[in-house]
């Protein structure tokens, strides 16, 4: 999350821009254009970093001792001795529908993988995102209400320690301390080995799961797994929530009608929640969106770190065990991801916010 | 900065002083282990390469025999209850055992035998390397592995070679564990023999059997209650994929686990003070290695490669980084193997940085060179590299380390791309053979023959004098006389050979108290033997 | 600042504070003037840029503080916990931490300021023509900004590096590969600005080619904006650089770079929590010094403080 850095909010595409002006069916066909080409160049971008690793897909399924027969054989299996050209487009047309092909490491369709294990990056980014906003959002609106005071200096260095620290680190730290010195919280890993195959999953969400089916004892020990690596995660996200709630506080508080409203006189607190605060909703949206989008990033180190099950650590391994087929997937889909919640959040900002309708 | 080291302070403290929180505890019925289990691909015998899952497919799958639990230079019966041996050598003729049943309910036939040990050679993964090292071939696969009858299955050698080392390399190796023939074909798909099948499943017998593989989660094996041997003692073993050795070590300390495989050296000595915690070790036969690239004139003069053995402190590093972990061995066979030097003389290096420094001006390198130094990622091969490159730069010798994914590692070795690498090699076999078969012969050197299987060839090391001497020692009926072959062979390799090993590598677990039996061995672990109160 | 200024900068002051500026040189540098004094106001800002210097010192010094090399090895000193000897203890062969430490500094900041140095006037360059031009450039370079920001920069640079192959230079490839669309993005939207004002229009009328126009009057124009935005990226390149590290795909041993010794500490967090916990602290510290500068700077940047 910290490496994400306030660029999330202003980087994020401009499909805006082409949404903004014309009539109602050339946005939408702009967008659908726009969309479908970034789309095509994030799969050319895969594909060629595909082909540019220096790992061996063959050696990777055959194993180090394999003959050269047995090697000329498989190259010939998965394609690879055909032009570019023609692998590009079977890669093309696979993604398309969602066929990233086979994992080499776990020997199921990487798609499969793939949904395996996102839920539990899900779980853990959602929790990560309720915590990160539910404290982000009052601390940015008590930094912009108290501006340039020890308040406001407080916040500043909370949030921005939670930007700098690196978050593999600030895991290492927390087991160490949480877990094996203070036993406050549980071990590594998503759920006890016990209670796994007592768990009925039905959503892939384990607190759901276990709450759903009355399973308080596993609801317990899942929570007490999960709080560590979510507050870590959420420990970024709140700095970024609560570093962009007070710019924009900042800015309304300084708009006329906050002046007008507090003239009339209008209490304080009642300036800050009533009148400005709904006025920063839709961008905080936006912002929430984004920086969801950015814990992604954070599982990656968090997720290797505490054990997690999930797609961080589903694509480190596959990228340290030359899983090229789960690479490309995963790349394939954290893009998307980010696509969609781009385009989500324009849709949304152009639907509610004023100054765009 | 103080508060930084107030923070600290608590980190140590809390670190040491261990948790306050009740111990967890481990059903009784079933062995929790903790093991980076990333490595498993498959459950497919023919195509396991990896430590890990030979570990697992032994114990669900039965070959014909089976490495004696009690001695590991000895084989017990397994599918096959006995055995004989023609009188020219060449064919062994296996009694099957009456009774044994696959979970599909298909009885275990001669005809399974043989159909899994010709699908070996047929798929080609690297495991037919096994089979194809004593002559067998996929066009003869029909005739050298022939079903008499239900019940009696034949094997044709084509050279008379020692017995005790075909049943150890192949009759006990998972190349012969024996599959249900007629249910993966059923389940054949684009001719395939099953292998997408196994993929994720078993279809064999063992006293176990597997239940649920999530790559990167988790195994679990459960006990097959139809079994034809004895019942194993626990109901479940479960495999729990920890990468990190100190998560490893925090759950065992904790009683969430009682086995931790993969701990390090410095984890391993704090738990072995712990009197909850029991520490074994287990020899294997795997060494590890820093290889050299033949084909540059430099690696080409024997007095080059001589020198690096004189460029690390093997004591010092085996009480360190190595502690636990690995003992010092210079001899391409490993301890324990038959025809292996002892202890004292299959390694006579030590760091002396004076000897290499004469043995590389007398090779013309006085001024030293630079190269570089590939290495994977096991925890104690950076350490292993840091320590040999500091002593080279003392000879004049820049090592450049490059460390990297296991895969692109041994991609960089096979394509000879490389010039010098640090990794492991492990042989299934007690017996010299084993090691000479790869590490001293190379039949041809030739780019064209790719026989890449043979790290020989991988270094461009080729040398008529050790193939011949090696084939003479395997065929040599007098055992005293073979193993004073294999001896001059061993001091020579040391001398001339391509490698420059540092360490036989040791399995060491840490077991919690809970855990009373546990049996293995430098080639398995016997999961129906382990017992727990 | 007490002692009594000299003559010389007396003048420099009352220069930089006079209330009516006599030339454009002079108005500009009252503005950087007033932005500096708002800057060092700013006790957080300040803070950063005071241990950001200390640290630029000590990374140039910083080898000829201690006794020891960042390389020299010793088994029989490894794994010491910190002491007067070693003030921030030995590592797993021997090494004194501190000593490493202060060498890493010098690859941190390297590796940052080069990333800075090829991220910063590629996306100048690619955002000022493209702002400029218009048309299909426009159009092309700015699709692919998208598709590269549709990934987060830890794993694009990972995919890249992957490709690449370990080590410092590598991983600074990388990281600019991904540092480098947000920064055109900005110079885009200020070159979209300045392209129909009337210099640039009488600029055009006098003949100035459009590669001209671009380099002398849209790019500088850009500038400001484009180095406020890359002090602020810094702290996201050293974490990056720090999680390649991590990840060993970036600076190779025996090197000092912090990720990487983090990354072959961590083994020993519960043994020898110092190998592990001092790098972390150090990527921190300079990680947050360039954000508390970076927050002032907008700060003072910001209009909406005015």
């Amino acid at each position: 999350m910290s490496a994400s850095d306030p660029a999330g909010l202003e980087s994020s595409p401009h499909l805006v821009s082409s949404l903004r002006w014309g009539r109602i069916g050339g946005q939408f066909l702009r967008t659908v254009v726009s969309v479908s080409v970034t789309i095509l160049g994030l799969l050319v971008l895969t594909f060629f970093i595909g082909r540019l690793l220096p790992l061996d897909p063959v050696l990777a399924i055959l194993g180090d001792d394999a003959s050269q027969e047995a090697y000329d054989r498989m190259v010939q299996k998965l394609g690879l001795e055909k032009p570019l050209w023609e692998q590009f487009l079977n890669y093309v047309w696979n993604s398309l529908q969602f066929d990233f092909g086979t994992s080499l490491t776990s020997g199921r369709p990487v798609i499969e993988d793939i949904l395996r294990v996102f839920p539990a990056t899900l779980e853990l980014a959602t929790l990560a995102m309720i915590l990160g906003t539910g404290l982000g959002i009052p601390l940015g609106v008590l930094a912009a209400a108290n501006r340039d005071t020890w308040v406001d200096q407080f916040v500043r260095v909370v949030s921005l320690i939670g930007y700098s620290a690196p978050i593999f680190w600030l895991g290492l730290l927390g087991l160490t301390v949480f877990y094996a010195g203070l036993g406050w919280v549980g071990a590594p890993g998503r759920i006890g080995i016990v209670y796994q195959y007592d768990l009925e999953v039905r959503t892939g969400l384990y607190l759901i799961d276990s709450a759903i089916s009355g399973h308080w004892d596993i609801f317990a020990d899942v929570f007490s797994r999960i709080v560590l690596p979510a507050s870590i995660l959420a420990y970024g996200a709140m700095a970024y929530i609560s570093r962009m709630t007070r710019s924009f506080m900042l800015e309304q508080l300084s708009q006329e009608y906050i002046i007008a409203a507090r003239a009339k006189g209008a209490s304080r607190s009642s300036v800050i929640w009533w009148h400005a605060f709904p006025n920063i909703a839709v961008q905080l949206v936006t912002v929430v969106a984004l920086s969801y989008a950015f814990l992604l990033e954070g599982a990656v180190l968090t997720e290797t770190v505490f054990a997690w099950p999930g797609f961080g650590r589903y694509l480190t391994t596959a990228l340290l065990r030359a899983d090229m087929n789960a690479v490309l997937g995963c790349t394939m889909l954290v893009g998307l991801i980010f696509i969609t919640l781009n385009l989500l959040s324009d849709v949304f900002y152009r639907m509610f916010d004023p100054r765009t309708r | 900065m103080n508060r930084f080291w107030n923070f600290a302070g608590c980190v140590a403290v809390a670190a040491f002083v261990g948790a306050p929180t009740a111990l967890a505890e481990t059903p009784t019925d079933t062995l929790i282990m903790a093991r980076n289990i990333d490595a498993i691909s498959t459950f497919d015998p023919a195509q396991i390469g990896e430590v890990v899952t030979n570990e697992i497919v032994l114990n669900i799958c039965d070959s014909l025999v089976e490495i004696d639990p009690e001695d590991e230079a000895a084989v017990v019966p397994s599918i096959a209850k006995d055995w004989t041996v023609s009188d020219d050598g060449l064919k062994i003729t296996f009694n099957l055992v009456e009774g044994a049943a696959f979970p599909s309910g298909n009885p275990v036939t001669a005809s399974d035998v043989a159909w899994s040990l010709q699908r070996v050679l047929t798929l080609g993964f690297g495991n037919a390397a096994t089979l194809t090292e004593y002559g067998f071939t996929a066009e003869n696969a029909e005739t050298d592995f022939v079903a008499i009858d239900d019940a009696t299955f034949e094997m044709n050698l084509s050279r008379p070679y020692p017995v005790m080392l075909i049943l150890q390399a192949i009759a006990a190796n998972r190349v012969a564990n024996v599959l249900d023939s007629k249910y993966l074909m059923d389940k054949e798909v684009d001719g395939d023999l099953g292998n997408k099948y196994l993929t994720t499943q078993s279809a064999c017998v063992g006293p176990y059997a597997l239940r649920q593989w999530n790559a990167g989660e988790v195994v679990i094996l459960e006990a097959n209650e139809n079994y034809y041997g004895p019942a194993p003692k626990m109901n479940r073993i479960i495999i729990r994929h920890v990468a990190e050795a100190q998560a490893q070590r925090l759950l065992l300390e904790q009683g969430d686990i009682d086995v931790a495989r993969d701990l390090g050296a410095e984890d391993l000595r704090d738990l072995n003070e712990n009197p909850d915690i029991e520490v074994v070790s287990a020899p294997m036969h795997q060494l590890y290695y820093m290889g050299f690239n033949n084909a540059d004139p430099k690696f080409a003069d024997d007095r080059v490669r001589l020198a690096f053995k004189y460029l690390m402190d093997y004591d010092a590093m085996s009480e360190t980084v190595m502690a636990f972990l690995g003992m010092p061995r210079a001899s391409v066979v490993p301890l324990g193997a038959l025809g292996a030097l002892d202890e004292a003389e299959g390694q006579p290096f030590s760091l002396d940085l004076d000897k290499a420094k004469a043995l590389l001006t007398e090779a013309g390198y006085g001024d030293g060179f630079s190269a570089r130094l590939f290495i994977g990622t096991l925890p104690y091969a950076s350490p292993i590299a840091q320590h040999v490159q500091e002593n080279a730069a003392q000879v004049g010798i820049d090592l450049e380390i490059e460390q990297m994914a296991n895969a692109q590692l041994f991609s960089a070795f096979r394509g000879r791309e490389f010039d010098t690498v640090m990794l492991s090699w492990q042989t299934a076999v007690p017996h010299a053979h084993g090691m000479l078969s790869r590490h001293a012969v190379n039949p041809d050197n030739s780019a064209e023959a790719s026989l890449t299987m043979f790290p020989t060839w991988r270094a461009s090391w080729f040398s008529e004098d050790f193939n011949r001497r090696i084939d003479e020692a395997l065929f040599e009926r007098d055992e005293a006389k073979q193993i004073e072959m294999y001896k001059q062979i061993q001091r020579d390799h040391m001398q001339k050979g391509p490698f420059a090993y540092s360490f036989q590598l040791l399995d060491t677990a840490a077991l919690s108290k809970a855990v009373t039996t546990w049996k293995w061995n430098a080639f398995r672990a016997y999961y129906s033997d382990v017992e727990k109160d | 600042m007490d002692a009594p200024a000299t003559p010389a900068r007396e003048s420099l002051r009352d220069w930089l504070q006079a209330p009516t500026a006599n030339s454009p040189r002079q108005a500009r540098a009252q503005v950087v003037w007033r932005g500096w004094l708002r800057l060092i106001s700013n006790r957080a800002a300040l803070a950063g840029l005071v241990v950001l210097a200390l640290l630029v010192a000590l990374a140039a010094v910083g080898p000829w503080l201690t006794p020891y090399s960042a390389l020299g090895q010793d088994l029989g000193t490894r794994l010491q916990p910190p002491s007067a000897l070693h003030w921030l203890g030995t590592d797993d062969l021997g090494r004194d931490i501190l000593t490493r430490i202060l060498h890493g500094a010098r690859i941190t900041l390297m590796m940052a300021l080069l990333v800075a140095a090829i991220a910063g006037p590629v996306g100048l360059a690619v955002g000022a023509t493209a702002g400029y031009l218009g048309g299909w450039f426009d159009i092309v370079s700015m699709r692919l900004v998208d598709i590269f920001l549709s990934f987060p920069s830890l794993i694009l640079a990972l995919a890249f590096v992957a490709a690449l192959g370990p080590g410092i230079e590598n991983a600074v490839i990388a990281i600019s590969l991904s540092a480098w669309p947000p920064i055109a993005r900005l110079a885009r939207a200020e070159a979209l600005t300045v392209r129909k004002s009337d210099y640039i229009a009488a600029a055009r009328l006098q003949g100035a080619s459009s590669m001209r126009l671009i380099l002398k009057h849209v790019m500088p124009i850009c500038l400001p904006s484009v180095v406020v935005r890359v002090t602020l990226n810094m702290a996201g390149i050293i974490l990056t650089a720090a999680g390649l590290g991590f990840l060993g795909l970036g600076a190779q041993p025996p090197s000092p770079e912090w990720g990487a010794m983090l990354a072959s500490g961590r083994q020993f967090m519960l043994t020898s929590w110092w190998l592990a916990a001092t790098p972390g602290a150090a990527i921190m510290l300079v990680s947050l010094s360039f954000n508390l500068l970076g927050d002032g700077l907008r700060d003072v940047l910001d209009p909406r403080n005015d």
